[in-house]
């Protein structure tokens, strides 16, 4: 099946894109690795009326050290280069997120920063069009009606990306392009609750950079998935803590792939924090999961399923962080 | 209608190709609709069960499905057309025959390019590069243990040589 039409744009530099970008009146998209655009446009989920092709725009590439040890990931690296990279593989817990996307096919194509920007997805939408039809239109198409879940005003398809927690952890940062200049949002900012406008980039801008201070801590990773290969997540977690063995004061715990957004969990990271990573501390820390997860949809798996998953990462990634 | 065709060049297994392509156009539509190339198939085309699978310029395996034709522009890849040089099948073909990794056939264009990919990473590929390489394409039938087999076979080759 062809896909749906549009106009095919790729501009040499970042400024000509932003320039289109800021100029063209139609619906864009970015297209960068194109796994997941191209998926949506298949699905005509995405009818995009340009798509602006930045998959190989210099701006966005690199993977560096800068001078005050800041570490520099360009939007635009492919995830198969990211997680060979010495400097990556310094970050284990970074690299074993990268490593958990799909397959190798996917991450030979995949960007950070298309990831990091994966559209939400749900047992609906993401449907074929010739599917979708049956029930019709949804909060994602433009219609006030969510079809996962009967009574939710507002769109919950889950944040499926398995690399938006492990930088979480690190405390990393996004940096936007847009005409006017550069601006830096905290990761922990950049996502939201309504699952259609799933994060603050402005339609004008382009994510170039994702910072994240250069640090030693601990990191544990983990992907609760059917399949190792190929699939999205049931549930991921990275947790990461400075110090050594049950010693430790900051602390950062992030589930992924649960609601519209990572979810940092601040309580149960200062559980840890203030009572180190005992056995007892770890289990009044598990005890503060579920309040902190908010509201759950049956989504894929159920709610309940969810917040037991939960809890079961949180106690396993803490107990593996004890040991790293 | 908004999309223009665009003149466009691509290398298909050393040969070259000028052709109008349209922005509706896969890869996957080029290589098998306009170049007649149709050895590579289309299956789920949402990027999970790999038979599109072709080799970039840098011998790695990527999903023509997934990818706007336009996007390539310039660039160079292999078929499984291209795996046979001069009439002599490709090392992995032939130990695909040797050790039956076929049965009805239609993954064997995906799984034998995304074999040479493995071979092409790393010409010593471990037991981890051989799973991270090939989880990433499906066959139904004749199963994974006797393609991984016929992979190891090559690799334990490379590793003679």
């Amino acid at each position: 099946m062809l896909l749906p039409d549009h106009e095919f744009s790729k501009p040499a530099n970042l400024q000509d894109s932003l320039a289109k970008l800021a100029n063209t009146s139609g619906e864009i998209k970015l297209l960068a690795g194109g796994t997941d655009v191209i998926f949506n446009m298949r699905g005509r989920l995405f009818n995009p009326d340009v798509l602006l092709s930045i998959s190989e725009l210099p701006e966005l590439q690199g993977i560096e050290q800068l001078a005050d040890g800041t570490v520099s990931l360009g939007a635009g690296c492919r995830l198969t280069e990211l997680e060979r990279h010495p400097l990556v593989r310094q970050y284990p817990g970074l690299a074993a997120g990268f490593r958990a996307v799909a397959s190798r096919h996917v991450r030979n194509m995949a960007t950070l920063g298309g990831n990091l920007n994966l559209d939400t997805r749900c047992w609906y939408a993401n449907q074929t069009a010739e599917w979708r039809e049956a029930k019709g239109r949804c909060l994602k198409t433009g219609l006030k009606v969510c079809h996962a879940i009967k009574s939710s005003d507002i769109c919950v398809a889950l944040n499926a990306s398995d690399v938006a927690p492990a930088l979480l952890a690190l405390d990393a940062s996004v940096v936007l392009a847009s005409l006017k200049g550069e601006r830096t949002v905290k990761l922990a900012d950049y996502y939201t609750d309504d699952g259609v406008e799933h994060t603050v980039r402005r339609p004008d801008e382009i994510m170039v950079r994702v910072l994240f201070p250069k640090n030693s801590d601990r990191m544990a990773y983990i992907k609760e998935t059917a399949r190792k290969g190929n699939d999205f997540a049931y549930a991921t977690i990275a947790a990461s803590a400075d110090g050594q063995g049950q010693q430790c004061s900051r602390v950062r715990i992030v589930l992924g792939s649960l609601t519209t957004r990572p979810v940092l969990l601040l309580k149960t990271a200062t559980v840890i924090g203030e009572r180190g990573l005992d056995d007892a501390a770890i289990e009044a820390a598990v005890t503060e999961v579920r309040d902190e997860l908010g509201a759950l949809t049956n989504l894929y798996t159920p709610a309940a399923y969810k917040g037991r998953i939960a809890r079961v990462l949180v106690r396993k990634a803490l107990l593996q962080l004890r040991e790293l | 209608m908004a999309g223009k065709r665009q003149v466009m060049m691509l290398t298909i297994n050393g040969d070259d190709y000028e052709m109008l392509v349209s922005p509706r156009q896969t890869l996957l539509d080029v290589i098998r609709d306009q170049v007649g190339l149709t050895g590579t198939k289309e299956g789920c085309t949402t990027g999970s069960c790999g038979v599109c699978t072709i080799n970039n310029d840098r011998g790695e395996a990527v999903l023509s499905c997934l990818t706007p034709a336009l996007e390539w522009q310039g660039k160079a890849i292999t078929t499984i057309e291209g795996l046979e040089v001069n009439g002599e099948l490709d090392a992995l073909q032939n130990a695909f025959l040797d050790y039956g990794a076929v049965q009805c056939g239609f993954c064997t264009p995906g799984v034998l390019m995304s074999a040479r990919a493995v071979i092409n990473g790393s010409g010593r590929p471990s037991e981890e590069d051989i799973n991270d390489g090939m989880a990433g394409v499906l066959c139904r039938c004749t199963g994974h243990i006797k393609v991984k087999e016929a992979i190891r076979n090559v690799a334990s080759y490379n590793n003679k040589t």
